[in-house]
């Protein structure tokens, strides 16, 4: 392990040939886990790197998180995050189009990128050797990314494409998207990650420009750097590649917190399914909210594995749902618990929601057992430590903690807080964000049924 | 870390998290489920697992999610067993359980019919999705008549004719202690892993290898076209596949790297040409699958459902291109350096080393066959990948298989395909 004088003494050579916006300050070390120690550096020009050593394999996953979402866009313009992620593999100054990915797989990259609602990240693992390329790739592309209107154009239909994948043609994101919608009237949570098929198709190449201009800077980002690597190496690399871009303005987010909901939302609709599926979204904290942690485990205790009380309940014991799940939102501002379930064969939606709500009465009324909630945990504690075991999952734990809420080793701070968790907590949490009044509700009904040909909706 | 594969146990350990994943295995898998029972294996295992001990399956749930584990039935063509992971704290009690689920299962009725029951609804809501109606039919239809074909979950009727006699028979044709293989990965020693193989086999009764009397596929003649008809669909899911290759094949690898060019990248022919070029569709990809005896080669794309019939017109003329003509050196070489490099995250974590291995003895590969996996990528020449091409691949013998709505794909699909030998419509309910 090195000392601060050692850091120093590195720093003061990193610095030595580094411009001005590249010189390097470290920031901080923090542990990550009981074994480990992740270092924060910082750039003149305002870019976070956060590295972290780790030798068991000859490989290096490096993730850049830009502070930017579907929650940056504005109405009409919804989707654009997402397509510029796509864009961003394309044609640069320094690179033609396709060479981008040419290199990456020459150089044996597992590279991809995602965007969801708070953030966009890039990633790519290679094996230890190739890390200089992958800084001048990446390095690149926050710089000096073309923009050309037949690119443009070619990337907005494959997103049509993926949005007629994953929500058109696919109940499950079709009511999901609903659900979120239907949820939420002024945040931007409103609208989906991927965005509504007109704005897609209505993009041009200046909006992506101006997308490009306004978030993408190093001062809206964080490098994480996980694997076998040089320190020194890659400090110096990172402060010549990325010192001399300037940090940008960037323009205050313009949050509109959603109001209140004080009535249940309904909206029935139909879709080609086999069966009636049900959604419910009940109002949840943000990530950083002290009541996340006991939510997640009152949502393991309820919708976790076949023993949970609901799975049980309405898959094995009244046999009238073929699954039934709930996703509890990590997101930076409030988001909703999502509970999906499939009802099997002519049973109807309400029928498990009737259900449902017993259940939820129930966890409202009286603590659930230490039993129950030990058992939550440690399926939590399984989780989380089977997403701890390759360089890029780490990458990503640590750039996902540090991007919603500002702490990079955040996943082991919060495992400590869901070890604090005790029954009164879930029956607070239960209490506190299980009210049907702040719920919204999809019914779906099999295309044909005469129940719900089109969309109806009860007014609030 | 150290590394240890005997033909019975294979042992990663790496205490670097305190965690172990562990893989029970048997060498027969849902291919010799008997004619007219298809699901009886998948039936057997996922019993095994809710009834182990003469517990109940909520039983069962509670104690395997008290130690912070998982633990799964997993049954293929060749193989079935259960796998799972756990924290290493439980990693006794899991052994515990795992004897005693290979052991003397009481097989319950109320549970078997329970089973079935959810079975049936499970099979019922995987209609919902295109992409695994795509794949569903494309095996029913080009492995029509062999064991590859037949669904290893099930259909109603071959479900209803199953009963607890002949999951028993089931139990005493694959679970015998010379049939088993432990794989274990993680937290743990190889004293560990040893005591836990010979524990475990000892809770199976004696017994050798089942033969596996499966020949190898033989495909479709001529070109023939299913379409899973879909009301409402905006989107379309293509398969086309022919007869690919086997791990034995003294030209598997060269054709591999072959097909890595086609359709195994980003930058592959079939991506640039589909994907990056034209917008139509998503993904675009080509790929070799491997068992035990020969499979199949496959491309897929998912277009809108007017640019279906033209995608797979594209997808025909870049299958003959490569066919005719060949991959050139330049995508050789750019491939290879692919395939060599990346090998590093086939091998990055413990659990994935243990995998290879295992893989190697359930599906009888070659020996050595990923030990020495980068030094034959590197000897394929562009000669030998284009032989292994002509030798190996027929596009005039294809299953093309598209999920969508027929009303409106039907006819321009048909026009399409040059050659085509017959055309079937399937409902998307169909069982």
């Amino acid at each position: 392990m090195s000392t601060l004088a050692d850091t120093e003494a590195l720093l003061q050579r990193v610095n030595a040939k580094a411009p001005a916006g590249g010189r390097v300050q470290f920031v901080e070390t923090m542990p990550f886990g009981s074994k480990q120690q992740l270092e924060r550096y910082c750039l003149a020009n305002g870019l976070s790197v956060l590295l972290l050593f780790d030798d068991s394999a000859p490989v290096v996953s490096y993730h850049t998180w830009y502070r930017v979402g579907s929650r940056h866009e504005r109405v009409g313009k919804t989707g654009l995050a997402h397509l510029f992620e796509h864009l961003m593999f394309n044609e640069t100054e320094h690179l033609p189009a396709g060479d981008f990915d040419r290199k990456m797989e020459e150089a044996g990259a597992e590279s991809n990128a995602s965007t969801w609602l708070d953030w966009t990240q890039y990633n790519a693992a290679v094996p230890k050797d190739q890390l200089p390329l992958v800084v001048e790739l990446e390095s690149e592309r926050m710089a000096h990314l073309v923009l050309r209107e037949p690119q443009v154009a070619s990337e907005k239909e494959v997103v049509a494409n993926e949005r007629r994948y994953r929500v058109d043609d696919d109940v499950d994101g079709a009511i999901s998207e609903l659900l979120w919608a239907t949820a939420f009237k002024d945040h931007a949570y409103r609208w989906p990650t991927i965005g509504w098929m007109e704005d897609i198709q209505a993009f041009t190449t200046s909006d992506c420009e101006e997308f490009y201009r306004t978030y993408y800077s190093p001062n809206n980002a964080t490098v994480v750097v996980v694997g076998d690597f040089e320190r020194e190496a890659l400090l110096r690399h990172l402060a010549m590649a990325y010192g001399e871009m300037p940090a940008a303005v960037l323009p205050i987010e313009q949050v509109k917190p959603e109001p209140p909901q004080t009535a249940e939302r309904r909206v029935e609709i139909s879709k080609p399914t086999v069966s009636d599926k049900l959604a419910v979204g009940y109002r949840c904290p943000a990530l950083g909210d002290f009541d996340h942690p006991a939510l997640t485990l009152l949502s393991e205790v309820l919708f976790g594995g076949r023993a949970s009380r609901l799975v049980k309940k309405l898959v094995r014991e009244l046999e009238i749902a073929s699954e039934v799940r709930m996703f509890v939102g990590p997101f930076r501002d409030p988001g909703l618990m999502e509970l999906t379930a499939s009802a099997r064969d002519e049973h109807r939606a309400e029928e498990l929601l009737a259900v449902i709500d017993e259940e939820f009465a129930r966890v409202c009324s009286e603590a659930v057992s230490q039993a129950e909630l030990d058992r939550a945990l440690a399926r939590f504690e399984l989780g989380m430590l089977s997403g701890l075991e390759t360089a890029d999952s780490k990458a990503s734990t640590i750039g996902f903690y540090e991007t919603v809420l500002g702490e990079p080793g955040a996943a082991f701070a919060r495992l400590a807080s869901l070890r604090r968790q005790t029954p009164s907590d879930l029956l607070r949490v239960a209490r506190r964000y299980l009210v049907p009044e702040a719920r919204s509700v999809i019914l779906v009904r099999p295309s044909g049924d005469d129940a719900g040909d089109d969309v109806e909706e009860a007014a609030e | 870390m150290s590394a240890s594969a005997a033909r019975d146990l294979v042992v990663e350990a790496d205490s670097s998290l305190p965690l172990v994943h562990f893989s029970v295995s048997l060498r027969t898998g849902a291919a010799l489920d008997p004619l007219g029972a298809d699901g009886s294996s998948r039936l057997l295992t996922r019993l095994m697992r809710r009834t182990a001990g003469g517990r109940s399956a909520e039983q069962n749930d509670i104690l395997v999610d008290g130690l912070g584990a998982a633990c799964s039935a997993d049954v293929g063509s060749s193989s079935l067993g259960f796998s799972g992971m756990v924290i290493t704290r439980s990693l006794p009690k899991m052994l515990e359980l795992l004897a005693e689920i290979l052991s003397k299962p009481e097989l319950p009725e109320a549970e078997l019919q329970l089973l079935k029951r959810e079975t049936l609804a499970e099979l019922e809501q995987l209609k919902e999705s295109d992409k695994v109606l795509a794949r569903r039919w494309f095996a029913r239809r080009f492995f029509a008549g062999h064991s590859y074909g037949r669904p290893s979950a099930g259909t109603p009727t071959t479900l209803a004719s199953i009963d607890r006699a002949a999951l028993r028979q089931g139990y005493q044709r694959s679970f015998t202690a010379d049939n088993l293989v432990c794989c274990f990965a993680g937290d743990l020693d190889n004293s560990t892993a040893e005591a836990a193989r010979k524990t475990l086999k000892s809770a199976l009764p004696p017994g050798g290898v089942p033969v596996d009397t499966t020949g190898d596929p033989q495909g479709v003649n001529g070109r023939r076209l299913v379409i899973v008809d879909k009301p409402e669909r905006t989107q379309t899911q293509i398969v086309i596949g022919c007869l690919g290759t086997h791990t034995s094949d003294a030209d598997h690898v060269a054709l591999h790297v072959a097909n890595t060019v086609l359709g195994g990248t980003f930058t592959a022919r079939l991506m640039q040409e589909i994907r990056v070029k034209r917008g139509w569709s998503y993904g675009a990809n080509s790929s070799l699958a491997h068992e035990r005896r020969r499979h199949a080669m496959t491309m897929s794309a998912f277009p809108k459902a007017e640019d279906c019939a033209p995608c797979i017109a594209l997808q025909l003329q870049l299958l003959e291109a490569w066919h005719d003509t060949g991959i050139t050196q330049a995508e050789l070489d750019s491939v290879k350096s692919y395939l060599t490099r990346s090998h590093a995250f086939n091998i990055d974590t413990c659990s994935k080393r243990a995998s290879l291995s295992l893989d190697e003895i359930l599906y009888d590969l070659p020996a050595g066959y990923y030990k020495d996996y980068l030094a034959r990528i590197n000897a394929v020449t562009v000669e030998q990948a284009n032989a292994a091409i002509q030798k190996r691949i027929h596009p005039e013998n294809l299953l093309i298989v598209v999920v969508g709505t027929e009303s409106v794909i039907g006819g321009p699909v048909r026009e399409a395909i040059p050659n085509l030998a017959d055309s079937e419509i399937i409902p998307y309910d169909t069982d």
